[in-house]
């Protein structure tokens, strides 16, 4: 699969209601070992339910500069959510659908995202 | 849907480094071990899963297997992207080095992705009075 094709993918639940469209895609350096590297690992997507792409990632992590940027995309990125890949029930040409009872984990990259995301969250 | 200043849980602890595709990995120039550049990241190749097709629950996670690139200003600019057989691929266990840029661990010169400068390079510029060898 050329992960291209999944970014913007809307996304839904078990139910059929829309969350918002896949805006990333977050691997995890673990899987087999190789000379170099050890393979990425598909750890989860990344949710956004306003904005089909995040690629500057303002959302993710603490950076605050410049500060009108930072606060115009983290308003834009505002709910976005990780979902496991363990949650997700399938994966299609034009949509994406997750288990029942799926976990909304925050994006956030590090604890100074963590604590800044949270408060400039905006409701759906 | 989500309330307005609810924090979401962190998502459970990770033994590896996390890569965000469009953030670490999409657009970022790749060098070859020499740090001479190769091309950019234009797009992921992923082992999985088969599209339209139920995930059974405990499914293995599928990986990156290669860095793609190709002739995609075209389809960036009026959309869809070229053809899976058109794009070049880089197969992730050449990639040494993930950071600014992606680094290889292997020279880049034979690469399908440099053709087009070698081309330039044989076709073009060794025909230039001078250019086939270095400036003094």
């Amino acid at each position: 699969m050329i992960l291209g094709d999944l970014l913007g993918t809307p996304v839904f639940d078990a139910d059929g209601g829309r969350l918002g469209r896949v805006a990333d895609a977050r691997f995890v350096l673990d899987g087999t070992p190789h000379q170099l590297m050890a393979e990425p690992r598909l750890l989860g997507l990344v949710v956004g339910p306003h904005s089909a792409s995040s690629f500057m990632g303002y959302e993710r992590n603490g950076l605050t500069r410049p500060r009108t940027i930072a606060r115009i995309l983290r308003w834009r990125h505002r709910g976005s959510f990780l979902v496991l890949w363990e949650d997700i029930a399938l994966i299609g040409e034009r949509s994406v659908r997750l288990r029942p009872g799926f976990t909304r984990y925050s994006t956030a990259l590090d604890d100074r995202a963590q604590t800044r995301s949270a408060p400039e969250q905006g409701s759906d | 849907m989500t309330s307005a200043n609810q924090q979401l849980p962190i998502a459970p602890p990770v033994a590896g480094r996390i890569l965000d595709a469009q953030v670490h990995l999409m657009d970022r120039q790749v060098l070859d071990h020499d740090g001479v550049p190769v091309t950019t990241v234009d797009d992921l190749e992923v082992s999985g899963p088969d599209l339209d097709a139920e995930i059974p629950p405990g499914t293995t996670a599928p990986v990156i297997t290669a860095l793609l690139t190709g002739a995609v200003l075209g389809t960036r600019i009026f959309g869809g992207r070229p053809p899976s057989s058109r794009l070049i691929r880089l197969p992730w266990k050449d990639v040494a080095e993930v950071g600014v840029v992606l680094r290889l661990g292997i020279k880049g010169e034979p690469l399908d992705a440099s053709w087009v400068e070698r081309w330039v390079r044989d076709k073009i510029i060794a025909r230039i009075p001078g250019g086939r060898h270095d400036p003094r």
